[in-house]
């Protein structure tokens, strides 16, 4: 009785919430400084490949060492695109479908491999991506690299380049955060899991393992395309180096510290993978691989489910307080001192959290 | 309970609401080229000018990364420590030097770059790496932050046209082949020539300039021509092809350290002894030509344009002992130095500050014109014959280089070839 005026209650501010949020998402970057914007639109660039690599990794399970491939293939594809005068539409459905189309072969063939070998052919991606790229020369610019230009502000539109680039980044990205959340959510999503947990399970339920592997990973390849699109508004450059393996390790460390199998632990990776390199810049540019290190360890030790479990653990850790607190209190009593006020830990975890239970309840 | 909940929501809208016409109020953006005309530019005021260096300071290229910092760092602490620089314009200024790690990879130095913008940084100079100059190009001349004397063979910085707000320090890779063909062609003997080139840029560039000067020569005849491409772990095939064509003369331009040090061990097994060429900066005599067994071999030439502080001959020269004693005070390196990095960035220092001598007035317009108009410099640790020119179109600060040979021991300046 009492829940369902709540829950009409608790909508209306729900919608202004999200209203407030995409109004001040369409507003900041007219007020902020261009730093901040190149910034944001970088975070975009990279939140949109880490939660490629969520998909396939976080929410399936799979090991893919091979993400920054495919986001070097789209930027690749969007790079010969634009200097070939494609429109810019068509630019970006090649790059998503191109990746996509090298994600399902790869994924065809290596999904029949179990556990780590799927591993092993994902790591060999990059490290044939980058002589590949020298090779090509006539598509991709040889080592030199390619240049792009197409994400400068049109006249007509009165902004400045970094404001251009953020709403490009912007439309993309949210389109590719809303359907990701639909995906994990809806049916396919609850088939990822199940596959995660067990792939005998998944298949007395009518659940193909294999099938569900090649789309979690042929999706992720999409969403790598789509990045390195973004990669090419945001930098307007490519050479091989951008596919160089040591990204891949660098974007999965990402995903892991943002929160493996959550759609805004991705968000959170994309501006570790960012912000990081520009703090320890800031602490001394000599040393800036050792505070990395540094900083993943403290993350990892500190909050193993990913900065994006950071509230719930801080609840927990307040709560945990004032329950010591009344324990001592009482400790003469042989009654369980009684909850402190606040509310009880089933029920108040993330949206992620909520999301998780109720997928296993159903499998 | 509910109601406040729901006064929340409309709590943080409004809360939302202010933040957003705070901020409406509060920033407003400069228009761009505002810092134009005679106003002082970002990053230089009366008594100080800020550069910044975007370079490898971590990762496989982190050891000349870091001598591009520090050979610059050393040459202005050292100015600093004098008193600074004295500007055309009347002032004195102290030069600082930021620098900024970017791994070798372009998207981390394009932010760089944008944060150096945000850092009111004056100009980029000195930054090493082709994919990592090239990252930020555009965003630098759409920026008109000049990025000057950075460390790339790449002949795109010194194209005037196309690059407006840029110049190359070290000779590109056509300026090395050319130097080698020269001396060649000059020798007043017949020279029976093999070549073996990495297929991309680098290993193109480097014949295109030797083909252009033995062009003509009567006396120097291409006898055989292979390939590889930079992934390959072996040269053995190219090597016994070339070497049945009976050249007396091998030109490899190779970048790959191992490859090489391979090649000159391969060519002496099947009994090929050519006198070399090699690229600078796969010429070292310690880490390749001893291990390589190079004595075996007539000659082995590269070339060069810096004093090496290495060698012997150059042990007492002042340049060097000034040099080492700033690397070690200002630049916070305190060992020989590596790499050859240390001693171009050093010079850069050097470059800039006659650039800066020049300059009538604190903007970067003035700054390009100053810097453009340096001819014959005999930068500190260059060698004899060798000068800092940047008034030519298409060619970097320094395209003159002088052919080396190698001594047993280090290498020593070739006015004849043989």
């Amino acid at each position: 009785m009492s829940n369902a005026p709540s829950v009409l209650r608790g909508r209306p501010a729900r919608i202004a919430l999200v209203v407030v949020l995409a109004l001040v998402l369409l507003a900041a970057p007219l007020f902020l400084p261009p730093f901040a914007n190149q910034t944001l639109v970088r975070i975009g660039v990279y939140a949109v490949a880490v939660l490629g690599l969520n998909i396939v990794m976080g929410y399936t399970g799979q090991v893919n060492l091979g993400q920054i491939f495919f986001v070097g293939l789209g930027a690749y594809v969007t790079a010969y695109g634009v200097n070939h005068d494609w429109n810019i539409v068509v630019v970006f459905i090649a790059a998503c479908a191109v990746a996509g189309i090298v994600g399902l072969l790869v994924a065809l063939a290596a999904a029949r491999l179990g556990g780590l070998a799927i591993a092993m052919v994902t790591i060999a991606l990059p490290i044939v991506g980058v002589p590949l790229a020298k090779r090509l020369d006539e598509f991709t610019g040889g080592s030199q690299g390619i240049s792009a230009r197409f994400s400068d502000a049109p006249e007509w539109s009165n902004l400045y380049s970094d404001q251009w680039q953020y709403y490009i980044v912007l439309l993309v990205t949210v389109v590719a955060f809303l359907l990701a959340r639909n995906l994990v959510r809806g049916k396919y999503g609850r088939a990822f899991g199940v596959v995660k947990e067990n792939e005998a399970v998944a298949a007395s339920m009518g659940v193909s393992p294999y099938r569900t592997k090649v789309l979690a990973f042929t999706i992720a390849s999409i969403y790598g395309g789509a990045s390195g699109f973004l990669y090419m508004a945001a930098v307007q450059y490519t050479s091989p180096e951008t596919l160089s393996f040591g990204h891949s390790i660098s974007l999965l460390a990402a995903m892991v510290i943002g929160g493996a199998g959550s759609i805004i632990g991705s968000l959170i990776g994309g501006a570790y993978y960012v912000f990081v390199p520009q703090l320890t810049n800031a602490i001394d540019p000599s040393f800036t691989t050792a505070s990395q290190g540094a900083i993943l360890l403290v993350v990892l030790f500190l909050l193993p489910q990913g900065l994006v479990s950071l509230p719930r653990v801080v609840r927990r850790l307040t709560r945990g307080r004032t329950n010591r607190t009344t324990t001592a209190r009482t400790t003469t009593g042989s009654n369980p001192p009684q909850t402190p006020p606040g509310p009880p830990p089933a029920t108040e975890p993330a949206p992620e959290g909520l999301e998780k239970t109720e997928r296993q309840d159903r499998s | 309970m509910k109601s406040r909940k729901k006064s929340g929501g409309v709590l943080g809208i409004v809360a939302m609401a202010s933040i957003a016409a705070l901020s409406l109020t509060g920033c407003t953006r400069t228009a761009p080229g505002e810092g134009g005309g005679t106003t002082a530019a970002p990053g230089i005021t009366d008594s100080a000018i800020t550069l910044g260096v975007t370079t490898p300071l971590s990762g496989a290229t982190a050891g000349p990364g870091t001598c591009t910092v520090a050979g610059v760092q050393a040459y202005f602490g050292s100015v600093n420590a004098a008193g600074g620089v004295k500007f055309g314009d009347g002032k004195t200024r102290t030069v600082n030097i930021k620098a900024y790690d970017d791994a070798y990879d372009p998207q981390k130095s394009l932010s760089n770059f944008q944060q150096m913008v945000s850092d009111n940084v004056f100009a980029v100079t000195s930054g090493l790496g082709t994919p990592t100059n090239r990252a930020f190009r555009d965003a630098a001349i759409s920026a008109k932050v000049p990025q000057v004397l950075v460390m790339t063979g790449d002949p795109l910085f010194s194209d005037r046209e196309e690059s407006p707000w840029q110049l190359g320090f070290v000779p590109i890779y056509q300026n090395e082949g050319s130097a080698f063909g020269e001396l060649l062609a000059k020798s007043g003997q017949q020279h029976k020539v093999a070549v073996l080139y990495q297929n991309d840029d680098y290993g193109k560039g480097y014949v295109e300039g030797f083909k252009e000067a033995v062009q003509g020569a009567s006396n120097v005849s291409i006898v055989g021509e292979q390939t590889y491409e930079a992934t390959d772990t072996s040269v053995d095939a190219q090597l016994t092809q070339l070497a049945a064509s009976g050249a007396d003369v091998f030109f490899n331009a190779m970048s790959i350290t191992p490859l090489v040090i391979a090649s000159l061990q391969k060519a002496q097994q099947i009994g090929w002894k050519p006198s070399w060429f090699l690229p600078s900066n796969t010429s070292s005599p310690t880490a390749i030509l001893q291990p390589g067994g190079a004595a075996a071999y007539p000659g082995i030439y590269t070339v060069s344009f810096a004093k090496a502080p290495q060698s012997p001959e150059f042990a007492q020269n002042e340049d060097v002992v000034k040099f080492l004693a700033d690397l070690k005070q200002y630049g916070n390196y305190p060992d020989m130095p590596a790499f050859p990095h240390c001693m171009w960035s050093y010079m850069v220092g050097a470059t800039l500050e006659e650039a800066f001598e020049n300059m009538t007035e604190p903007t970067r317009e003035n700054f390009m014109t100053a810097l453009r108009d340096i001819k014959g410099l005999q930068a500190p640790l260059m060698l004899e014959g060798t000068a800092v020119d940047t008034t030519v179109d298409g060619q970097p600060a320094v395209s003159s280089v002088l052919v080396q040979k190698y001594n047993g021991r280090g290498y020593a300046t070739a006015e004849n070839f043989g």
